[in-house]
C-alpha cells in the first residue's frame, strides 16, 4: 500500500513536470500600450511636400538653364526641333536635352575622345521626345550623330534624315516585323508569322515580296480563298515584263513569281473563284473552308507510266 | 410599528430597490477622445493598425527614388498614380479603404505624385462627362479624351498569421503595398509593414 502511494505520487510529479515542458516564453517588452499616441501624419505630409517643392524648383532650375543656352545656340530646324520636342541630327548635348525637357540629372553622360553618348540614368525611367522613348543618343564632334529609341518591336536607330521622316519610321518597323515574322516562320509558328506580315503590310504597302509572304503563310495555313487573292494581287503589283528584262538581278522575284504563278492555276482548280474581289485586310477572319473534300488517288495500273 | 407602516416601508424599500436597479442598468458613458490615442479592447484589426500601416507606406513612398526619377527624367514632371486592387487575404475584417485613402491623400497633398480616380470612381465621373455631352452648354461641357493617363498603379495586400493557446493570442500582420510600372509591369516600389500583437485574456485582472 505504502509502495504504491510513493509510485503514485512519482508518477504525478513526472506528469506535472512533463506538463511543464512547453515552450520557452520571453515576455517582450510592449511597444505601444494603450494611452500611447500614434505619429501625425499632417506632418509627414508636410515634409513630403516641402521636399517635393525643393527639388522640383532645382530641377526646373538645371532645366530652365539647360533650355536657355539650347535655344540661344540652335539655328533654323534645330531650333524648330528643339521647340517640338524632338532630338535631330545635328543637336548638340544640351540641345537634345531641351528637347527632351531633360535635365543633366537624367542622363548618364560617357565622352571618349570625339565621340560622346549619353544614356538614360534609370533604364526604367527613359526620357522621352516627340517621337518616343529615347534609350541613347550618340554625338559625333558635340553633335548628334544617332539616336536609338525603344519601340515595341525592339531599338530603333535613326541615323540619317530619312530615318527622322513618319515614312522612315514606319519602313523601320516595318523591317523589324518582317524580321520577326521570318523567325516565328523559321520556328515553324505559321500563325505568328501571318500575324506579323500583316502588321508589316498596313505599314509598307507598297512591298510585293511581303505580300507574296503573306500569301505563302495563307496558303500554308490551308486558306485558300485568301492565299488566291494575295497570290493575285501580288502578280497585279509587279510590273512583270520590267522585272523579266532585269533578268539575275530580279531572280528572287522571278522565282517568286513563278511560284505564285503555279499555284494560282491550282488554287484555281481546287475552289471556285471569289463572287465579287474583297478588300482582303489584314487580321480577317478566315472564310470557311471552301476546298472540296480530298479525292482519293487515281489508281495506276501496273507498268503505266505518266 | 403598526402593519400599515410596516407595509409601508416594505414598499419603499421595494420601490428604492427597482430605481437602484434601473439606475444600475444605464450604465453608457461615451466620451469624445484623441483620434490618434491608442485604444486596443479586443485585440482585432483597428483604428491604429490602420493609422500604422498610413504612416509607414507614407514614410516609405517618399522615401523611395521612385517619384523623383520620374520627374528628374521627364521634365519635372511628377508621375501620375492610379489605385488598383489592395486585398485583404485574412479570416479578419479589415477596412483596407482606411489606409489606401490615407496614402492616396498623402500623395496628392505633397504635390510629388499626381493621382487619377480608380476604375470604380471613374465610372461615375464617365457617365456624368456623357451627360455634359447633351444636356450642358458647349462652353461649359467637358471634353472627351482628356483624360490623364497613369503611369504607375498601386497595389497591394494584407495577410494575417494566427497562434493560439488558452488564453493567450498572437496575431501578426503584413502588408505589402506596390507599384507597378503599367508599361513594363516593373515594380518601382514596394512598401511593407508588420505588426505582432499579444493578446492575453485574463479572466481576473487590473
Amino acid at each position: 500500500m505504502h509502495t504504491s502511494l510513493k509510485a503514485t505520487l512519482l508518477l504525478g510529479a513526472g506528469v506535472v513536470l512533463a506538463g511543464c515542458n512547453g515552450p520557452r516564453r520571453i515576455r517582450e517588452r510592449p511597444i505601444m500600450t494603450n494611452g500611447d499616441r500614434t505619429a501625425s501624419q499632417e506632418r509627414m505630409v508636410a515634409n513630403a511636400a516641402a521636399d517635393g517643392v525643393a527639388d522640383n524648383a532645382m530641377l526646373m532650375q538645371t532645366r530652365d538653364s539647360v533650355y536657355a543656352k539650347a535655344v540661344a545656340t540652335c539655328r533654323g530646324s534645330i531650333c524648330a526641333s528643339v521647340v517640338k520636342g524632338e532630338i535631330s541630327l545635328g543637336m548638340t548635348p544640351s540641345q537634345a536635352m531641351a528637347a527632351t525637357r531633360t535635365a543633366p540629372a537624367a542622363w548618364t553622360i560617357r565622352e571618349s575622345g570625339a565621340a560622346t553618348v549619353m544614356v538614360p540614368r534609370v533604364l526604367g525611367n527613359s526620357p522621352k521626345d516627340a517621337t518616343g522613348e529615347v534609350v541613347m543618343v550618340q554625338f559625333d564632334d558635340d553633335r548628334v550623330n544617332a539616336v536609338s529609341y525603344r519601340e515595341t518591336q525592339g531599338i530603333r536607330v535613326v541615323s540619317s534624315a530619312a530615318d527622322t521622316t513618319t515614312d522612315g519610321r514606319a519602313t523601320a518597323m516595318a523591317d523589324a516585323l518582317i524580321r520577326e515574322g521570318d523567325q516565328f516562320n523559321a520556328a515553324g509558328d505559321r500563325a505568328r508569322a501571318l500575324d506579323r506580315y500583316d502588321r508589316a503590310l498596313a505599314l509598307k504597302r507598297a512591298d510585293p515580296m511581303l505580300e507574296y509572304k503573306v500569301a505563302t503563310m495563307l496558303d500554308l495555313q490551308l486558306r485558300p480563298v485568301e492565299a488566291q487573292i494575295r497570290y493575285q494581287r501580288f502578280l497585279q503589283s509587279l510590273e512583270i515584263e520590267r522585272i523579266r528584262a532585269q533578268g539575275d538581278a530580279n531572280a528572287q522575284l522571278a522565282d517568286a513569281i513563278a511560284r505564285a504563278q503555279q499555284r494560282l492555276i491550282v488554287l484555281e482548280r481546287q475552289a471556285p473563284a471569289p463572287q465579287a474581289a474583297p478588300q482582303p485586310t489584314p487580321q480577317t477572319t478566315p472564310p470557311p473552308p471552301t476546298t472540296p473534300p480530298p479525292t482519293p488517288p487515281p489508281t495506276r495500273e501496273p507498268g503505266q507510266t505518266r | 410599528m403598526t402593519i400599515t407602516t410596516t407595509v409601508a416601508i416594505r414598499r419603499l424599500a421595494a420601490f428604492g430597490l427597482a430605481a437602484v436597479t434601473l439606475a444600475a442598468c444605464n450604465n453608457r458613458r461615451v466620451t469624445r477622445v484623441d483620434p490618434a490615442s491608442v485604444t486596443d479592447l479586443s485585440g482585432r484589426w483597428n483604428d491604429v493598425d490602420s493609422k500604422l500601416v498610413a504612416n509607414t507606406l507614407i514614410d516609405q513612398t517618399f522615401a523611395g527614388p521612385w517619384s523623383a526619377q520620374y520627374a528628374s527624367a521627364h521634365g519635372g514632371t511628377p508621375p501620375t498614380v492610379i489605385v488598383g486592387s489592395f486585398r485583404n487575404r485574412t479570416l479578419e475584417h479589415v477596412p483596407i479603404g482606411m489606409f489606401v485613402k490615407d496614402l492616396e491623400r498623402a500623395y496628392v497633398n505633397s504635390g510629388r505624385v499626381r493621382l487619377v480616380a480608380s476604375r470604380d470612381e471613374r465610372t461615375e465621373v464617365r457617365d456624368e462627362r456623357e451627360d455634359q455631352q447633351t444636356n450642358a452648354s458647349a462652353e461649359a461641357r467637358a471634353r472627351i479624351g482628356k483624360e490623364n493617363g497613369a503611369n504607375y498603379m498601386l497595389q497591394g495586400d494584407v495577410q494575417a498569421i494566427e497562434d493560439a493557446e488558452g488564453r493567450e493570442k498572437v496575431v501578426f500582420y503584413q502588408i505589402d503595398a506596390f507599384l507597378v510600372d503599367l508599361e513594363s509591369n516593373q515594380k518601382v516600389w514596394i512598401g511593407q509593414h508588420k505588426i505582432k500583437k499579444y493578446i492575453d485574456r485574463r479572466r481576473i485582472g487590473w
